[in-house]
C-alpha cells in the first residue's frame, strides 16, 4: 500500500466519484478525492499525489484556473476530464501544461491506460532522459533514431524531410501524449507560424504515407479531432529502462 | 457589419443599374431625340427596386432618374427646367414604381424568411419527437433490469451477468445519442452559416472515427480506402466525424448478414465525397424514401416498435451535411447492401497534392 501510487481525484459528482474510484483502487492505486477546486488545492500541497485527474466542471472553480493553479506550484501530472465536442477547452487545457485528456464518456479501460501512461512519464520523468540516453524510440515496426535523425520502418529508412524527421522525433519524446496543433506548429516551424494549420497537416499526411503501412489506418500516429496528434506508446519501453538503469 | 455590407452590395446595385440607364439614353440619343430615356429609366428604377433591400434604393433611383432624364435627356439639354409639361407625371410614374415594386420585394422576402423559420421549427419538433421516442425505449430497459437486479434473492451467475450487461448496452446507447443530440445543438440556428469550419484532412476524420468504431463493433471488419492525394476539406471535424460513426453504427447494427463495411474517400470534381458501404440486407423502397425526404416524416409509422430505429442518427447526418452545404443520398448496390453516401463542397485552394 506504502509504494502505491497515490491518484487525486478532483470530481464533484458522487456516482462518477464512486465509479473512478472503484476502478483505480481494483487496479493497485491509492484514491484521494477531493468535490472542490479549494478543497483540491489542500490536498494537492498536503498529499503530493502522483497524478491528479481533474474534472474541468467544478462548483467552485474554473478547472482551467486549477491547472494554472497547480502548474505554479509542481509538475505533478494532470489528466483532464472534459466532455466531448468541446475541443477548444481540451486544446487549452493541455497547452496551459495538462498532459492528456479523457473524453466523457470513456470506459475504464481507456481511464487506466491513460493513467498509466501519465505514471510511467514520472516514473522516468520524461522519456526525454532515456531517448537522449538510448538514442531512440520504438513502436512497433517504427524506430526513431536520434542520433542518425533518421526514422527506420522495418529496418528501412522511410526517407522523411528535415520537418517530418523533427515532427515525428517531437511526437516520439512525447509518445503517448497528446501535442496540440499549435504547440507542433510553434515547435517545429516557430511561432510565427501559429494558427497556420495547413503546413503541419500536409506534413502529416506525407509522413503517414511513409511510415504507415496504410495511411488511412495509422498504427504510429493518431489524430485526436481537434486537438492534436498523439505517437502511438513505446513498445521499446522495458528495454530502455534497464538499460538506463544500468547505464 | 454585415448590414453595411449589405448597404455597400445595395448601392453599387443602384449605381450601377443607374449608370447603365444613362448609359443606354446617351447612345440612344444619337439617333434619337431622348423620347425613350424616362421608359428607360423607369426600367432601371424598377430593376433597382427588386433587386436591392428596402425601399430607400429605389426612391433614390427614381430621384435620380428623374433628374437625369430632365437634366441630360430633355430639352434644354444640359439644364434643369422643372416647367416642362408632364415633368410632375414622370416623377409620380417613377416613385410610384418604385415604392409598389420596393413593397413587393420586401413582402416575397418577409414571406421566404417567414417559410424557413416554420420549416426549421417542424424539423425541430418532428426531431424532438423522435429524440424521446428512442430514448424512452432504453431507458424503460434500465430501470426494468436494474428492478430486478434490486430484488432480493439468488440469481444465477450468468442472469446477472447478462442483466449487467443489457443495463450496459442501453446506457452506451443512450449515450451515444445524447452525443448526437449535443451535436446538434453545435449547429447554432441557421444552418451554414452556424458551424465553423477549418480545412481538415479528410483522410485524419475517417481514419479516427473508424478507430473508434472498431473499439465499439468487432464484426462486421471495417476496411478504409483514402486516395493517394491528400484532400483537404473544409469542415467542422467533431461534427463530420459523427457523421462518420453514426452511419458506421447504422451498418454495424441494421446491415442483417453484412460481413464487411466498406468506408472510402474519394474526390469527384469539387467536391470530397465519402461513402459507407455495406453487404448486408440492403434498404427497403420506404428507408430509401425516407433517407432523400430528409426523414421529416413518417419515420416511426414503419418502424415504431423496432427499438433503435436508423432515426436519430441519420437525421443527425442529414442536417449535419447539410449545414455544410453537401448532399446526402443512400442507394442499394445490385449485389445486395447499402451505400449511404454524403459529399462535402472542396472550396478553393482547399486542396493540396502530395508534396
Amino acid at each position: 500500500m506504502s509504494n502505491a501510487y497515490t491518484i487525486l481525484l478532483v470530481e464533484d459528482d458522487r456516482s462518477i466519484v464512486n465509479f473512478i474510484r472503484a476502478a483505480l483502487t481494483n487496479a493497485g492505486y491509492r484514491v484521494l478525492v477531493a468535490r472542490s477546486g479549494g478543497e483540491a488545492g489542500l490536498m494537492i500541497t498536503s498529499y503530493r499525489p502522483d497524478l491528479i485527474l481533474l474534472d474541468l466542471g467544478l462548483p467552485d472553480m474554473d478547472g482551467l484556473d486549477i491547472i494554472r493553479q497547480i502548474r505554479q506550484k509542481s509538475q505533478t501530472p494532470v489528466i483532464v476530464v472534459s466532455a466531448r465536442s468541446r475541443e477548444q477547452e481540451k486544446v487549452e487545457a493541455l497547452d496551459l501544461g495538462a498532459d492528456d485528456y479523457v473524453t466523457k464518456p470513456f470506459g475504464t479501460e481507456e481511464l487506466l491506460a491513460r493513467v498509466r501512461t501519465a505514471i510511467r512519464h514520472v516514473v522516468s520523468r520524461t522519456t526525454e532522459l532515456e531517448v537522449a540516453r538510448d538514442g531512440r524510440f520504438t513502436t512497433g515496426a517504427l524506430t526513431v533514431d536520434f542520433r542518425k535523425r533518421r526514422v527506420y520502418v522495418e529496418g528501412e529508412d522511410a526517407g522523411l524531410t528535415k520537418n517530418e524527421y523533427n515532427l515525428v522525433a517531437l511526437l516520439a519524446r512525447y509518445a503517448g501524449r497528446v501535442l496540440t496543433y499549435d504547440y507542433l506548429l510553434k515547435c517545429i516551424w516557430g511561432d510565427e507560424s501559429r494558427g497556420n494549420n495547413q503546413i503541419l497537416r500536409v506534413n502529416m499526411a506525407n509522413i503517414r504515407r511513409k511510415i504507415e503501412k496504410d495511411p488511412a489506418d495509422p498504427v504510429y500516429i493518431f489524430t485526436e479531432i481537434g486537438v492534436g496528434y498523439r505517437m502511438a506508446d513505446g513498445t521499446g519501453d522495458v528495454p530502455e529502462k534497464s538499460a538506463g538503469i544500468s547505464g | 457589419m454585415d448590414k453595411f455590407r449589405q448597404g455597400l452590395a445595395d448601392l453599387t446595385k443602384t449605381l450601377a443599374l443607374m449608370g447603365a440607364a444613362f448609359m443606354v439614353c446617351l447612345a440612344l440619343r444619337r439617333y434619337n431625340t431622348g423620347t425613350y430615356a424616362s421608359m428607360i429609366f423607369i426600367l432601371a428604377v424598377f430593376l433597382t427596386a427588386r433587386y436591392t433591400n428596402g425601399y430607400l434604393w429605389g426612391i433614390g433611383a427614381s430621384c435620380l432618374g428623374v433628374l437625369a432624364v430632365n437634366y441630360v435627356f430633355t430639352y434644354p439639354y444640359f439644364a434643369f427646367n422643372f416647367t416642362l409639361t408632364g415633368y410632375p407625371v414622370a416623377v409620380l410614374c417613377m416613385l410610384v414604381v418604385s415604392v409598389a415594386t420596393s413593397a413587393l420585394t420586401t413582402q416575397n422576402k418577409r414571406q421566404e424568411a417567414a417559410r424557413i423559420i416554420a420549416e426549421k421549427e417542424k424539423t425541430r419538433s418532428n426531431l424532438l419527437r423522435a429524440i424521446s421516442h428512442d430514448l424512452r425505449t432504453p431507458l424503460t430497459g434500465i430501470l426494468g433490469t436494474a428492478t430486478l437486479l434490486e430484488e432480493p434473492g439468488e440469481m444465477p451467475e450468468a442472469v446477472r451477468r447478462q442483466l449487467a450487461r443489457e443495463i450496459r448496452e442501453d446506457a452506451g446507447w443512450l449515450i451515444r445519442m445524447v452525443e448526437n443530440l449535443l451535436t446538434i445543438t453545435r449547429i447554432d440556428g441557421d444552418a451554414a452559416a452556424g458551424i465553423a469550419k477549418t480545412a481538415e484532412p479528410a483522410e485524419e476524420v475517417l481514419a479516427s472515427a473508424a478507430a473508434k468504431h472498431r473499439k465499439r463493433y468487432e464484426t462486421p471488419e471495417v476496411r478504409l480506402r483514402v486516395p493517394q492525394e491528400l484532400l483537404m476539406v473544409p469542415m467542422d471535424p467533431v461534427l463530420i466525424e459523427q457523421v462518420i460513426t453514426n452511419l458506421l453504427e447504422n451498418a454495424a447494427v441494421h446491415a442483417r448478414g453484412a460481413t464487411r463495411i466498406e468506408l472510402r474517400l474519394f474526390r469527384e470534381g469539387d467536391t470530397a465525397v465519402v461513402e459507407v458501404e455495406d453487404d448486408g440486407c440492403g434498404l427497403s423502397p420506404a428507408q430509401l424514401h425516407n433517407v432523400f425526404s430528409g426523414f421529416a416524416q413518417n419515420r416511426y409509422a414503419e418502424d415504431a416498435d423496432k427499438r433503435r430505429g436508423m432515426g436519430i442518427g441519420l437525421s443527425v447526418c442529414y442536417t449535419i451535411i447539410r449545414a455544410h452545404g453537401g448532399s446526402f443520398s443512400a442507394r442499394n448496390v445490385p449485389e445486395g447492401g447499402a451505400v449511404f453516401r454524403f459529399s462535402l463542397p472542396l472550396g478553393e485552394e482547399e486542396t493540396n497534392s502530395r508534396a
